[in-house]
């Protein structure tokens, strides 16, 4: 939507204007249904998520002063629902469960030497087109710590900037920095055995 | 530079935020460090797929709970 129009919604809709919020739902909801499912996994708390999000736009659209842009607005609401819903079964990781760079560096050999890392980028194409990797990598984004996955799917899944990441969830720069970078050295950890198995078979 | 040090700031590398001076630092330590290499290739691809992962589209009866839930909000504020 071009800016002058989304603005020119958000405006009609602080007035109450039930054609220009459905306007801004229309736009948006496609998106904001597609990262609370990837948040929880579930569509009913994904259905909550969705409506949190949007009254919660209704209730405090007044405030939005245009200082951020409207989706990192709508973002930093749907974020906060995703973080509060509670934590589903005990398999889901506990949220505040840190994951440590040093735990996660690869280990050299038991003989000192570096240690052998495979170079499986290339395959990575391959099995992506054959429709093998989503479910592998669906499942190692769910293993992660729930404060590190929501960082991974707003920077790397949906594509906004850090800036725009730490805006939304309230942290700093470096902080979504640090998050993310734990996250992606975690996810292509499991990814990294799976391609290890794939190779034994 | 360490690999432990490389490894530290590698997304920072494969996502262009670093000086040009560290990120020499970076290529000259990789010259001669193939697991480092490797790793930075594999971790810069592990966020590429994320980008490429589809999305749930939204199911009808959400979206009509939404309007509902919508509407039920506007006509209280009436």
């Amino acid at each position: 939507m071009p800016p002058q129009d989304e603005h020119a919604l958000i405006e009609a809709s602080r007035a109450g204007d039930p054609a220009a919020v459905e306007g801004l739902v229309r736009s948006h909801q496609g998106r904001v249904y597609g990262f609370a499912m990837r948040m929880c996994r579930n569509v009913e708390d994904a259905k909550d998520i969705l409506q949190e999000t949007f009254l919660g736009m209704l209730r405090s659209i007044k405030e939005f002063r245009g200082e951020s842009k409207f989706t990192t607005w709508l973002y930093r609401i749907a974020s906060n629902a995703c973080l509060k819903k509670r934590r589903r079964g005990v398999f889901e990781p506990e949220p505040e469960q840190e994951l440590s760079l040093d735990d996660l560096m690869p280990r050299p050999g038991s003989d000192g030497r570096k240690p052998e890392i495979a170079d499986w980028s290339e395959d990575a194409e391959r099995a992506l087109l054959r429709g093998e990797l989503t479910a592998q990598m669906e499942a190692a984004i769910d293993r992660l710590p729930r404060e590190y996955k929501i960082v991974l799917v707003l920077r790397d899944v949906e594509g906004f900037s850090a800036e725009e990441t730490a805006e939304m969830l309230k942290l700093s720069v470096p902080a979504v920095k640090s998050r993310l970078h734990r996250a992606r050295v975690f996810v292509r950890r499991e990814l990294a055995g799976y391609f290890q198995d794939q190779q034994k078979a | 530079m360490t690999c432990r040090e490389l490894f530290e700031r590698l997304s920072e590398y494969v996502d262009g935020e670093l000086s040009q001076e560290i990120c020499e630092e970076i290529r000259h330590h990789m010259e001669g460090c193939d697991p480092c290499v490797a790793f930075a290739r594999t971790l810069k691809t592990t966020a590429e797929l994320c980008r490429r992962l589809p999305s749930q589209p939204i199911p009808p009866e959400v979206a009509a709970d939404l309007r509902a839930a919508l509407a039920g909000h506007l006509s209280k504020r009436k």
